[in-house]
């Protein structure tokens, strides 16, 4: 394995390691590649260095201590690091509010058994997404893109790309209906 | 059998994580019960790793791994406690208010959340209109028992209702049993009686 260039079956591979083994060296491999990523989302969403270097680094934590909940027959591994960075930071909005109302996820509730063609179909989920998105018309990848990263309502993304809000939920829809097609029997 | 789901765009920032909690309460009620969001939610995220793949790095500072693997044994942060036993996932663990009457056969609970909207149940006897309301904003409602009619459908348990621009017709519990929702929204102000709980609760 390469960590240059590695794969997401690499990295699935590492997750695995570390639920089945606690395996440090696993975990560093991980972590040099998602911790930078997840600490530039974090200051894509707006958050300042030092927070956004805590955030990547709760989400690892908890990386190192859910990776027994891994599922590669649910998720891509970098599909499931999302959702861990995701709910940090939706922790983190709450605590400074409302300490009480830490939502479950609701995909982590579901019980299914791991079947060896979904683990599959779950691995090239995110080469055909990431297909779909580079074949999207520059606009398109750029609504998703500020959807997913940069904590905008509808609204600011009008504001910002100068465009009439009714073009970015048209250019959202276009943009979700290119990527459902290549999602087809996966989603 | 569930009919009615949330848009594309709610489901897309549940996906993000930037729907106002009190929103994403009622669109996680609706996904723990509805497979096939469960299947449009996981592709949401997919496309979300994939971002997140190519975001590119930014420098973690020195030692900040070794400052992570002294913390490996620190034990997972759990989930907050059950609150309401008789509630759905994920509205069993949010903390809740007290009923407040709103009007004749129906009344009002808010739920205890933070964020830039609000969330409460509402409750109707059988043929009683829930209130009447207008939007300048998202609002979902998930029906969690009974039913209830508007102009656009019939809404039973585990239907999401999603309205564009304001009701013509208000929704009203069926006649065969009352009707509990979960409504969440950022933007409704509610007309008569339960704008006028709201406007005593402070919400």
């Amino acid at each position: 394995m390469t960590l240059d260039t590695p794969t997401p079956d690499d990295h699935a591979a590492l997750i695995q390691a570390i639920a089945q083994r606690r395996d440090r060296a696993a975990f560093a491999a991980l972590f040099r590649f998602f911790a930078p990523r997840v600490k530039a989302w974090m200051l894509r969403g707006g958050a300042g260095p030092a927070a956004a270097e805590e955030l990547a680094q709760e989400t690892m934590l908890a990386v190192w201590q859910k990776a027994a909940l891994f599922d590669p027959g649910r998720a891509g591994a970098s599909t499931w690091i999302f959702t861990i960075a995701r709910n940090q930071r939706i922790d983190a909005l709450r605590r400074e509010r409302h300490p009480s109302t830490l939502m479950p996820d609701p995909l982590e509730e579901q019980e299914s058994p791991v079947q060896a063609d979904r683990v599959m179909a779950m691995a090239e989920q995110e080469s055909r997404i990431r297909a779909a998105m580079a074949g999207l018309p520059a606009e398109q990848a750029d609504v998703i893109r500020k959807a997913f990263f940069e904590d905008k309502v509808h609204a600011e993304i009008e504001k910002e790309l100068g465009i009439p809000l009714g073009t970015v939920k048209s250019r959202l829809r276009l943009a979700m209906a290119r990527l459902r097609a290549a999602l087809g029997d996966l989603s | 059998m569930i009919v009615h789901h949330p848009s594309e765009t709610t489901l897309l920032a549940y996906a993000a994580g930037t729907l106002p909690e009190a929103l994403a309460l009622v669109a996680a009620t609706h996904i723990t019960q509805c497979a096939a969001c469960r299947r449009r939610l996981q592709g949401l995220q997919a496309v979300g790793g994939v971002l997140l793949d190519e975001m590119p790095p930014a420098a973690m500072s020195e030692g900040a791994l070794d400052a992570l693997l002294a913390r490996a044994d620190e034990p997972a942060a759990g989930l907050p406690p059950v609150l309401n036993a008789d509630l759905p996932p994920p509205l069993d663990r949010v903390a809740l208010g007290r009923w407040w009457p709103i009007g004749i056969g129906a009344r009002w609970r808010p739920l205890q959340v933070g964020g830039s909207a609000w969330a409460g149940l509402v409750h109707a006897q059988p043929g009683r209109a829930l209130p009447r309301h207008g939007h300048d904003g998202l609002e979902l409602t998930c029906v969690l028992s009974g039913s209830f009619v508007d102009g656009t459908g019939l809404y039973a348990a585990g239907d999401v209702s999603e309205p564009e621009g304001d009701h013509d017709l208000p929704p009203v519990a069926t006649d065969l049993e009352p009707c509990l929702c979960v409504i969440a929204s950022e933007g409704m102000r509610l007309r008569g009686l339960l704008g006028w709980a709201q406007r005593m609760i402070g919400q």
